[in-house]
This record gives C-alpha cells, sequence and structure tokens, in this order.
C-alpha cells in the first residue's frame, strides 16, 4: 500500500486535554484543507489553485426529509425533558445559567403520587401507635392516635399547609411521633435514589450513547435500484422489520409491500450490515444481547447465532474481511471476537479507560486493514490490539490529548473504520473519531496524528457516520455525520493512495427532518404541537446509498427517529455550480405535500398517548367522598347533569369512561432473582405475601410470570421471530427440541399476581376487626394510583376496595391481545453454542434492571 | 494519568469557559447542555440583548457556511463586527479570532471575492487583536502561496518573523519557527526554479556563475530558516525534504543523514512512516551498504508491515548471505499479504509463490509452519475461499495462478481455491496450471510424506 509521500506539517505535543499554550494547528478552518503544499515545482499548481473551492454541493430535492412509511400505530411519548429534570429558578448572582436536578419537587411529588411505596413500611412498623377502630380511644397511653378523627381532622385541611389552618391537638400529636420518622426516614432514604436516578436521567438526556452506531442499515439488493431497509419498530423498538424499498431514478424511493418482521424481546440498539464475499450479514445488538443473521440474494433473512451479553452490550461490528466475525464490547471492558462457527474468544479486557480516568463504561470496537488487528476505544482514545498478541499490549491510535489538540471535556463518542471490504479498497488505513466537538481522521499507520480535524460544531451527539462510495470516478467520497437530534452533515473526502486525505471543499449541512414542518398543513395548536414533537423526536439510525446506475449521482438518505417513523431524503450532486450560480432553493412538490398530509393523518389517527397517571389531590378525595355515596349504575349522562347542576367542570371520570392509561409501571422483578423478588416484597410491605407465595411455589401452579413491562423495562432475551423468515435453511447448528427449555415455550396469557389477593394477605398480619377501617383507610389515602380511575370504571362498587379490583381485569385483557408466539420460530432463533458464555437464547432471563422509582 | 491532571494545569474559572460549554458531574463538556439549560432557567440574570443579537447573528453565519450561502454569510458577518464591542472583555478578546476563522472562510469561497479583498481583511484582522498576529499572517501567507503570488507570501512571512509582542511565549516561538519553516519552503521553490534553469545553462556561460551564486545564497538562508522548526517533534515532511535536497545538492551528505536519521529515531517525534523512507531513499542514494538499508527497512516493517517497500526490504534480504534475514524475508511476504489493502498485489504473490518453493527446497519447512500457524486459522477465509477464487479468476487470471500456487501450497490440494483454479481450463494457462499443480504435488507443507 502507498503511504501519503509528504504529509501535512503538524505540530506534534505530548500532555492532557486543553493544554493552553499550544499553538492549536487546527485553529486554521476548512479551507486550510484545501491548500495542498505545492509538491516539488510551483510552476503546476497556479492554474489549478480556485479550481478546488467550487462545485461540490449535494443538493436536496425537499427542503426536508419526507415521511418513508406510515407512522405505527403506538402512540410514542417524548419521555422526560429538561423541564422535568431540572431546578427552574436560578441563582440571581451566577453569570451564567447552570443545571440543578430539582430533587425537591420530584421528592415531593413522588410522595404525593406514590405515598403507598413510601410511607407504607413505616405505616406498618407505626401499626401500635394508630388506633383503627372508630371509637373514641380510651387508652391513657398518649402515643396512641385514632384514625378516624385524624382523618375528620385531616378532611378540611389545605394540601400545601395553610399556616391559618387549624390543627387539632391530635394532629399535633401526629405530627410530633411521626415527624421525625415519617420525614427523615423517607427524605434520606428516598432522597439519594431519587437524586441518583435524576442525575441518570440527566445524563442520558444530555448523551444517550446506547444508539451508537445507528439502528438503521440498508440492505443492498440484486440491482442498484432495490435494496432493504433494517431497523427497529414499534413502541418498544423490538420488531426488527425488514423493508424492500426501490429506488427509482429521478423520484421518490417507494416502499414495496409490508415488512417482514422478527419479533425480539429488547429494544434494538445497532443494526450493522456488510456485505463480504458476496454474503450479506446483520449484526443487531440489543441492550443485553447481540445476533447475527444472513440475509440471502432473495433478501431474506435466516438466523444464525444468538449472544447473551450479561453486563451489557455498547457495541458491536462486522468484519469487512471475513464473513461471519464479530467484535463485541461489553460494558465490562471485555472486546471479544465472535464467529458462529468457532464461538466467542476474548481479546481485550480492562475496566479502565484507556488514557485518563473517565467512569462511563462505554467501549467500542471495531476491525482494521489487518483482520487480526482491532481496534478498541471509549470516551478517552483508542487502541489497536493484536488479537494475537499476548493480552494487554497495543499502540494507541488516538489519545484524547494534546496530540490531536483536544479541548477540555472533549470525549470519543465514536470511532469507526472507513476502510471496506470490495476489489480496491480505498482508504483502507483510516479511522474516523469523533468527539463531541471534532472529527478526527486517522492513518493506522501513523498513530496518534491526525490526518485531518475538523470542528464539526454539531448542536447534538454525533453518533453515526456513513463513509459512501465516490458517486462518479475520481470523485471525492461523501462522509456523512449525524447527531443525535436529526442534525446532518456532509463533508467531502477526497485523497487516497498516495495523497494525503482532505476535505475537497467546505462541509455542507443537510436538513434534518425538523424543516419538514412547512410541508404539512397548519394545524389546530394541539395537532401541530404533536406534530412538531414527533418531527423533532432524536434520531436513532441513519442509513445512505448511492443507487450508482443513475446517470447523474443521487444520493438516498434514510434516518430513524425514536419515534419509529423512517424519513427519507433525495439529494443529487450539483455539477459545477460556477462562480454565480446561487444554489436554487428547494421548494415543495405537490407529491410531496400530498405523502406528507396522508402521513400526517395516520399520525392523527393514533390516538395520543394518555396522560400520565396523576395522583388525587386532597379536592379530588372529597370528590371521591361524594361520588362514593352515588349509584352504582351510574352513566356518563348522569355525570353531565350533576356537574352542570354543580356548575364545576366535567372531568373524565364523572362521565366513566373506563381509564385507558396503563397502570404506572410496578417494579417488578425477573422471574429468576430471588433475591430481588424478596426484597422488593419487603419494600412494598408484602413480605408475608411473598413468602405465601414463596411456600406455595412447590405444591401449587408455577409462579404466574409478570405483565410484560414497557419499553426501558423488557426484558430483552431474544424471542419469536416472524414474517418473512426463512427458517429452514438456518445454516447454524440444528436446534433439537429439548433445548427448548420450559420457559422457551409460548407463553399463555397469564394474569399478573392479582391486586387483591396481595392485598388481601397484606391484611393478613392485622387483627381481623381492624381490617376493615384499615381499608378504609387504605381508601381514603391516595394510596392506590388508580384509586379515582377505579371509582370511576363501570366496575366500581361501593367501595374503592373493590374498584381496585377491577384493575387487573383490564390488565388481563391486554395481556391476551398480546400476539401468541409461535414455538418454531423461537427454536429456529437458538443455536447450541459451544462456549459457555454464548447461550442459546432464551436459556435465561435477563438479570434484574433497575426498578423504576418514581413515575414521571 | 488522572483527570485530575487536566483539572491542575489550568484552573477552573467561569471566565475560563466557553460560553456553550458547562461541565458535568464527569468531566465531559456538552457543546448542547445550555441548549437545554436555556428551556428551563426562568429566573436569574438575564442574557444582555447585546449577547442575544451576536450569538443569533453567529449561529446565522455557520449555518449559512455549511448551506454554502456565501452571499448570505458576508452580510450577517458584516454585523457580527459589533462583537467587537462587547463590553464582556472574556468574549472581546475571544472575537477577533473567531471573526478571522469566519470571515477567512467567506472569503475564500464567496464568489466575488478575490486576492485583494483577502489581503485587506487580514491586514485589518491582524491588528485587531496582536496574539493572533503570527496566526493570520501564516495563513493569509498560505493563502497567497495557494494563489500561486509566492512573493506576497514571502513579504508576509518576513513581517511576521520579526514580529514580537511582550514576553517570547513557547507558542510563540513555535509559531516564529513555523512562518521561518514555511519561509525556507518558499526559498527552496525559488531555488529550485533556479536550479532547473541552471541546468539548461552551459558550465562556461558567464550567466552559470552568477546563478551558481545565487543558488548558494538561498541555500544558506533557507538552512538557517528550516533548521530551527525540524528539531521541534512533528511530522515536517515537506520541510524535510526540501532541506536535504539542498542539504544534498551541496554535498553536505553528512549534514543531511544527520538531519535525516534525527528525523526517524528521535523518540519525541511520532513514529511518521516517511521520515524511515526519506532515510531510506537518501541510503540508497548515497549507495549505502545492504546491512545498512536492512536495518532502516526493519524498523520501518515494524511501524508499516503493508509498505510498498517491503517487496523491496524482501529482495534484499533474498540476496543477503544471512540465514535468520532469509527468515525475515518470508515473514515480510506474508506480512504484506496480511492487510486488507495488499490482497491484489500480484508482484507479492508471485514472491511468495516463488520464495515458498525456494525456502521448502532449502528445507525450511519449519519456518513455513511458524509463519502459517498463526494464519491457517484465517487466511483460507481471507484469500482462498470459493468467492476470491471465482472473482480472481474473472478478473485477473496471473493473479489467481500465484494465489492458487500459494493455496496449494499452504493448504493441500484439497483446498477450495487450489481445486477451482486447477479445473479451469483454459488454452494460455494450460501449461502454467499444469506447473503449478506439479510444483503443489512437491511442496505441499500438507501430510509432505504422501
Amino acid at each position: 500500500m502507498d503511504f501519503p509521500s509528504s504529509l501535512q506539517p503538524t505540530l506534534f505535543m505530548t500532555g492532557p486535554l486543553g493544554l493552553s499554550n499550544v499553538p492549536d494547528m487546527s485553529f486554521m478552518c476548512s479551507w486550510r484543507d484545501a491548500l495542498t503544499l505545492p509538491e516539488s515545482l510551483p510552476e503546476n499548481f497556479k492554474n489549478e489553485a480556485p479550481h478546488l473551492a467550487t462545485g461540490l454541493l449535494w443538493e436536496p430535492e425537499t427542503p426536508g426529509p419526507l415521511p418513508l412509511l406510515p407512522p405505527g400505530p403506538d402512540p410514542w411519548d417524548p419521555g422526560v425533558s429538561a423541564q422535568d429534570l431540572l431546578f427552574r429558578g436560578a441563582f440571581p448572582f451566577r453569570r451564567k445559567p447552570q443545571a440543578v436536578l430539582d430533587v425537591t419537587e420530584q421528592l415531593s411529588r413522588f410522595l404525593w403520587d406514590h405515598g403507598d411505596i413510601a410511607f407504607a413500611p413505616l405505616g406498618k412498623l407505626m401499626l401500635e401507635n394508630f388506633k383503627l377502630e372508630g371509637a373514641r380511644s380510651r387508652s391513657k397511653k398518649k402515643t396512641v392516635v385514632s384514625v378516624k378523627s385524624l382523618l375528620q381532622d385531616l378532611g378540611g385541611h389545605q394540601p400545601w399547609g395553610c399556616p391559618w389552618a387549624f390543627l387539632s391537638y391530635r394532629q399535633r400529636r401526629f405530627s410530633i411521633i411521626g415527624g421525625p420518622v415519617l420525614g427523615k426516614s423517607v427524605a434520606s432514604l428516598l432522597g439519594a435514589l431519587l437524586h441518583e436516578e435524576l442525575a441518570m436521567r440527566w445524563e442520558q438526556l444530555l448523551l444517550d450513547d446506547a444508539f451508537t452506531g445507528g439502528a438503521l442499515a440498508w440492505v443492498p439488493g440484486r440491482t442498484p435500484q432495490v435494496g432493504q431497509l433494517v431497523y427497529p419498530a414499534g413502541g418498544a423498538l423490538d420488531t426488527l422489520c425488514f423493508q424492500e424499498v426501490r429506488l427509482p431514478p429521478g423520484s421518490d424511493p417507494q416502499a414495496l409491500g409490508d415488512p417482514g418482521h422478527i419479533r425480539l424481546r429488547g429494544p434494538v440498539r445497532q443494526v450493522v450490515t456488510r456485505t463480504v464475499q458476496g454474503e450479506s450479514l446483520l449484526a443487531v445488538r440489543s441492550d443485553y444481547h447481540c445476533a447475527l443473521w444472513k440475509v440471502s440474494k432473495q433478501g431474506r433473512a435466516a438466523p444464525l447465532q444468538v449472544l447473551q451479553v450479561g453486563k451489557g452490550a455498547t457495541g458491536i461490528s462486522l468484519s469487512p474481511h471475513l464473513p461471519g466475525e464479530l467484535a463485541v464490547c461489553s460494558r465490562s471492558g471485555a472486546v471479544c471476537l465472535w464467529t458462529p462457527q468457532d464461538g466467542l474468544q476474548q481479546v481485550y479486557k480492562d475496566p479502565e479507560t484507556l488514557v485518563f480516568c473517565d467512569p462511563s463504561p462505554w467501549r467500542w470496537a471495531d476491525f482494521t486493514a489487518h483482520p487480526r488487528v482491532l481496534t478498541v476505544g471509549d470516551r478517552t482514545g483508542v487502541k489497536i490490539i493484536d488479537t494475537q498478541g499476548p493480552p494487554g499490549c497495543g499502540l494507541l491510535l488516538f489519545r484524547g490529548g494534546a496530540e490531536a489538540s483536544c479541548r477540555r471535556g472533549e470525549r470519543v463518542l465514536l470511532t469507526q473504520y472507513l476502510g471496506e471490504c470490495g476489489p480496491e479498497p480505498q482508504l483502507p488505513t483510516l479511522h474516523l473519531i469523533c468527539t463531541q466537538f471534532s472529527l478526527y481522521l486517522v492513518d493506522e499507520r501513523l498513530p496518534l496524528v491526525p490526518m485531518l480535524k475538523w470542528e464539526h460544531n454539531l448542536p447534538s451527539a454525533p453518533l453515526w457516520a456513513r463513509l459512501l462510495p465516490p458517486p462518479c470516478p475520481g470523485c471525492p467520497r461523501p462522509l456523512l455525520l449525524g447527531g443525535q437530534g436529526g442534525h446532518l452533515q456532509l463533508l467531502h473526502l477526497a485523497g487516497e493512495g498516495a495523497s494525503a486525505p482532505r476535505l475537497a471543499g467546505p462541509p455542507q449541512s443537510l436538513p434534518s427532518s425538523s424543516d419538514s414542518l412547512s410541508a404539512f398543513p397548519l394545524l389546530e395548536p394541539k395537532s401541530q404541537w404533536r406534530l412538531q414533537e414527533r418531527l423533532k423526536a432524536p434520531t436513532i439510525g441513519l442509513a445512505a446509498t448511492i443507487p450508482s446506475s443513475a446517470s447523474e449521482p443521487v444520493l438516498s438518505l434514510f434516518q430513524l427517529s425514536a419515534a419509529g417513523d423512517v424519513f427519507h431524503q433525495h439529494l443529487h450532486l450539483q455539477a459545477d455550480p460556477g462562480p454565480h450560480s446561487r444554489a436554487p432553493t428547494a421548494s415543495w412538490t405537490p407529491q410531496a405535500t400530498a405523502c406528507c398530509s396522508r402521513w400526517l393523518k395516520a399520525l392523527l389517527d393514533v390516538p395520543p398517548t394518555p396522560p400520565v397517571w396523576a395522583a388525587p389531590t386532597f379536592s379530588h378525595r372529597r370528590l371521591l367522598g361524594c361520588m362514593e355515596q352515588r349509584k352504582v349504575e351510574q352513566k356518563g349522562p348522569e355525570g353531565l347533569r350533576a356537574a352542570m347542576a354543580a356548575g364545576r367542570l366535567l372531568r373524565q371520570q364523572d362521565v366513566g369512561s373506563p381509564p385507558s392509561a396503563g397502570p404506572p409501571p410496578a417494579p417488578e422483578p425477573g422471574p429468576e432473582d430471588e433475591l430481588s423478588a424478596r426484597l422488593e416484597a419487603a419494600w412494598e410491605g408484602r413480605m408475608a405475601a411473598w413468602w405465601e407465595r414463596q411456600q406455595g411455589r412447590s405444591s401449587g401452579p408455577g409462579r404466574q410470570p409478570k405483565r410484560r413491562k414497557r419499553r426501558t423495562q423488557l426484558s430483552s432475551t431474544f424471542s419469536s421471530l416472524s414474517g418473512r423468515l426463512d427458517l429452514s435453511d438456518a445454516t447454524s447448528p440444528p436446534h433439537s427440541p429439548d433445548r427448548a427449555s420450559p420457559e422457551a415455550r409460548p407463553r399463555p396469557p397469564v394474569t399478573p399476581p392479582s391486586q387483591e389477593s396481595t392485598q388481601e394477605l397484606w391484611a393478613r398480619g392485622v387483627p381481623s376487626e381492624r381490617q376493615q377501617t384499615l381499608r378504609d383507610y387504605m381508601a381514603r389515602l391516595p394510596l392506590r394510583g388508580d384509586a379515582p380511575r377505579g371509582v370511576s370504571s363501570p366496575l366500581s362498587g361501593t367501595s374503592s376496595v373493590r374498584a381496585t379490583r377491577s384493575r387487573p381485569q383490564t390488565l388481563q385483557d391486554g395481556t391476551a391481545e398480546l400476539p401468541p408466539r409461535r414455538n418454531t420460530r423461537r427454536g429456529a432463533a437458538v443455536s447450541s453454542s459451544q462456549t459457555s458464555s454464548v447461550w442459546a437464547t432464551p436459556s435465561r432471563q435477563q438479570a434484574l434492571r433497575k426498578k423504576p422509582r418514581m413515575g414521571f | 494519568m488522572s483527570d485530575f491532571s487536566e483539572e491542575l494545569i489550568r484552573p477552573k474559572t467561569e471566565d475560563d469557559q466557553e460560553e456553550s460549554c458547562v461541565f458535568s458531574g464527569t468531566g465531559m463538556s456538552f457543546p448542547w447542555l445550555q441548549k437545554h439549560i436555556g428551556t428551563v432557567a426562568t429566573g436569574g440574570k438575564k442574557e444582555k440583548d447585546f449577547a442575544q443579537t451576536t450569538n443569533a447573528c453567529l449561529s446565522f453565519i455557520q449555518e449559512a457556511l455549511l448551506k454554502h450561502q456565501w452571499q448570505q454569510a458576508a452580510e450577517f458577518m458584516h454585523s457580527y463586527f459589533q462583537i467587537l464591542e462587547d463590553s464582556d472583555s472574556h468574549k472581546r478578546q475571544a472575537a477577533p479570532e473567531i471573526i478571522w476563522k469566519l470571515g477567512s472562510e467567506i472569503l475564500f469561497y464567496h464568489p466575488k471575492s478575490n486576492v485583494e479583498t483577502f489581503n485587506t481583511f487580514a491586514d485589518r484582522m491582524k491588528n485587531i487583536g496582536v496574539l493572533n498576529y503570527l496566526k493570520i499572517s501564516l495563513q493569509h501567507a498560505l493563502y497567497l502561496l495557494h494563489h500561486g503570488m509566492l512573493e506576497d507570501a514571502n513579504r508576509n512571512l518576513s513581517h511576521a518573523e520579526t514580529w514580537r509582542y511582550g514576553e517570547k511565549s513557547s507558542s510563540q516561538e513555535v509559531l516564529i519557527n513555523l512562518i521561518q519553516a514555511y519561509k525556507g519552503l518558499l526559498q527552496y521553490y525559488t531555488w529550485s526554479k533556479k536550479k532547473m534553469e541552471l541546468s539548461t545553462l552551459d558550465e562556461d556561460d558567464y550567466a552559470y556563475n552568477t546563478a551558481s551564486q545565487n543558488m548558494l545564497n538561498h541555500s544558506w538562508k533557507t538552512s538557517v530558516n528550516l533548521c530551527a522548526l525540524i528539531q521541534t517533534p512533528g511530522v515536517w515532511d515537506p520541510f524535510v525534504k526540501s532541506y536535504v535536497e539542498m542539504l544534498e545538492f551541496y554535498g553536505d551528505q553528512d549534514g543531511a543523514r544527520e538531519v535525516l536519521t534525527n528525523y526517524a529515531y528521535d523518540e519525541k517525534f511520532p513514529s511518521n512512516p516517511n521520515a524511515h523512507i526519506y532515510l531510506y531513499n537518501f541510503l540508497k542514494r548515497e549507495k549505502a551498504p545492504r546491512e545498512k538499508l536492512i536495518s532502516v527497512l526493519k524498523i520501518l516493517y515494524q511501524i508499516v508491515p503493508s509498505h510498498k517497500l517491503m517487496l523491496e526490504f524482501h529482495r534484499l534480504l533474498r540476496k543477503s548471505e544471512k540465514e535468520d534475514h532469509h527468515k525475515l524475508g518470508l515473514e515480510v511476504l506474508f506480512g504484506v499479504l496480511d492487510f486488507a489493502g495488499c490482497t491484489k498485489n500480484i508482484t507479492a504473490w508471485k514472491y511468495l509463490a516463488k520464495y515458498l518453493r525456494q525456502t521448502l527446497m532449502g528445507n525450511h519447512l519449519a519456518w513455513v509452519q511458524e509463519e502459517w500457524n498463526s494464519r491457517k486459522n484465517w487466511w483460507p477465509g481471507f484469500h482462498f475461499s470459493s468467492f476470491w477464487a471465482k472473482s480472481d479468476w474473472k478478473e485477473d487470471k496471473a493473479l489467481a495462478c500465484e494465489k492458487a500456487l500459494v493455496a496449494g501450497i499452504l493448504l493441500g490440494k484439497g483446498c477450495r481455491y487450489f481445486r477451482f483454479i486447477s479445473k479451469q481450463d483454459d488454452e494460455v494457462l494450460r501449461k502454467k496450471i499444469k506447473r503449478i499443480k506439479k510444483s503443489v504435488k512437491k511442496h505441499s507443507i500438507v501430510n509432505p510424506g504422501l
């Protein structure tokens, strides 16, 4: 291979990040790169001088990307925002606002919303201090409070502590007794946990590295005009879709038919595809699993193998040299080479970061020009390691430090090998390294000294990059850089072989999906807001292709959003625009606006995300009191009439519509984790119930699996496959029927452990005469999240205890609606594997995920 | 090494940080943090109108640049100059650099801009922020150089060279060295032009003497200019190359050798393959002994085993008398073919096929096995798959034949690649394939007894 015969002059300094007295050579801007030093004689560069600057503009055909597929049936919830997490006020004497996590408000909201979780254990401890019967206390003990009178007194109390409110001596006594216990223990215990959770969410909001590498891939088909998009869909991003797409020259891409899909048991984080020696492979990374498929010439995917990563996988890459070879890295700092034939081979392990200490467990691995040499990256640097050499040795390819004139706080966000397989590999030794500020191109033959540095200034984290083949012979290659906020930049990369890589012409930005708002008709504010939010959804994947046969080079670009939408845009290479021609501004075509309207209509047909559950306030509770007296058969019209008579607003519960929202996620352990289950039960005060269950387990029916959790809580074992999968030709070792363990069999629709029974069990420890009072007490306090809704449901009886009973019913229905799974499909994904760390798919449920401690 | 050292070097003050990056608990900075906070913070001190407008203007300029709307960017730039009057001293000081960065970029690409406009802008900017004088001068000179205006560039650099501001800091020193080196490079250009002229002149001519005199002067000046920089760690390929050429021309072989040796072997320098290549080429020109050449290439082999000089290295090793050199020769060939960019290198395959036979005939089966052991689990898939057999045969039959011979020797005649090629019926290559079959039968390391 040729090495550039003369490299750009660069100063080489060693030292930490942000060394200030180094003259930063990258102060020179993008045009510096256009200035190549004349090689030998000054004559031969005079003529070509102004030529470099012109040309090279990929022009979008529409002002923004268009939706390619109709929106999915699931509503999308944008999740937490900075407003939910940060302290709203600002410190008066600070020059710049600072991020302060608002623990106080969250804590108070948590206590209101989940009083049961927060106070129930303490309440049990203090049981002897309460007198639950209705009769007046004759006890001489000053430490016993009558609950009934306390509740009466509280009835008139203002929720937020009105200073003029009447305080009875009972309340005073209660607060004297309970204050230190309730206040301190709850605040100190919960406060720390809540702060940890908030900090985690905030970090996630700033940088969500789960989708590094991107969850959208383009698998080329038989002809250049046809290919497949592979991406996750569904509310939980757990369905892997294979959508065939045709790229007719001169018009917008068309989706052909419905996508085939494979249902997995975890959210898909990364989808990688490569065609090596004529064999197309598809690798998918979920939180705790990685899987490999082979895509046949007809576009059918056949599963090869699934791998479980105990500590969580952070990156997966497919070898460009050897078909079926992958590099997988995990949060524990281990990097493994993985082939379906030979299983896993750990090639590197270091829980520490490479250059300096950084707490992030993110790791990345990719291939190099040598098939047995890998790059291993973390937030601080990138190392080249020889998988055949002694462990632990290697050479730093990139160091977060003065060598690359990194700034303070600069961290590696993405590393990617730019070489590829093919008859004439171009740039076979180049690696792309992205930080939040800059982009570096490093040649593995000259480590530590970036060949090219460019400040991208993207307003969001750059987590995707795609290098495309040159659109025409001799043209520079387009390098796409995508940010999490949907921002896209396109760089023109020139120079190969004997010349150093450089930017040919200034980089350009491409429209993002939020630029498409103008293509949609104007809506009423609420829908408009919904549309805007949907278009602004963070990007989680990027794919691009240049259909080679087109006469004029065209670039098709696809973007996947977190809401599951695939947007596409079409760009064409502007032939030499000449010095005076202005780039003609693209405008919306009638077809484009029609497409957008259709999509919008489908989007608005999807019911919006139901509002997150709201706790009853004291004023609610007063309402509850009067509603309890109403008759069971109360229906909408009565509610309406009553509301009109009272002259108040009509609420949803007045009309009696059934609750549409799912209940807030309950903390649920994985089925295998006994300790967590026990701790959790103890925490919720259902220790006795747990013990009962545990006792009855051996004799009674098997434990009922819990209901399906929401997206973040999905257990991520890969499961059923469906759709166009060709399972007959699975090349991996054949699955034996006995491999499909009981857990792997299709699960019947199951009922979660019903609230009713647990509540009954809960009451078991209480003397029987007190139970009714206790129930009333519990019903009146904002204990159960579903109380208001339960009351409004037609099933509800006279007491709210029965209303709680109605909840599992709806839940059960929800579970029953889940599509049944076929056993065979799952069996096909299973492969018997040799090494102990490669587990057949469903052998074990994943370990307990972080349990949600709060409802947002 | 820890993050701590990073903190020590620059005490964290509020003024120190850029507006857009605030640090979170992990030590990582997020340029987009401000945006998030901006959506929340309502109380407290608000940004002044002035700051708001300048910030907005800056983002408009950046956006226009990324959309290649040079005209619009220039218009926004016009308004952005107000930042030079910001009451915030920190921002005011940072402004000239930003203005220069964006302004020079606009002027570089703007269709109506010309060298005069750029010159005026650069001259103004040099004097607005004194601290940027050297950087701007250097870039200005590069711009002129790029546009072929060598004399103007030279004048610019000469001005900058003599410029001093306050105490001479290390960064200033490096920049001045860099400026001098570029000046030296410009002188080298004139020198090599003169050299060209000289070569056309007759030695007895009167003009010849003056011209050679001129050249001598230049050379002396240039060496002064280039010397300082190439002592500083860095990648200085163009400077070293031209300096060595001049030294060689005047017969200062020792000087040239010293410069190159220092450039290649100084540990403070990054391991630049070019440094070794230059040294090797110099030694080759100097007709250095083979031993010396081998020792230089040995180091290059350790840094870049895929370099095209490796084939030359192999030839040198093959010719050497030493046994271990012969062994290294085999290693080098295998090493070259390990790399993705070299798989189609027919010379390398030819050498390997020939050398394998030679080695095996010389009873060095152990050498081959040693090399093959670390490759036997991936070379078959990487080089000798049936996919490559088909595609190689289709694209380059000669390459396919060489590869088939190697595959046959290393994997035996059962290997797919060899089988595919040996089955081909080709008029021209029939004899060759027959020869290959014979060689494989004779030399294959698989089951040598059979």
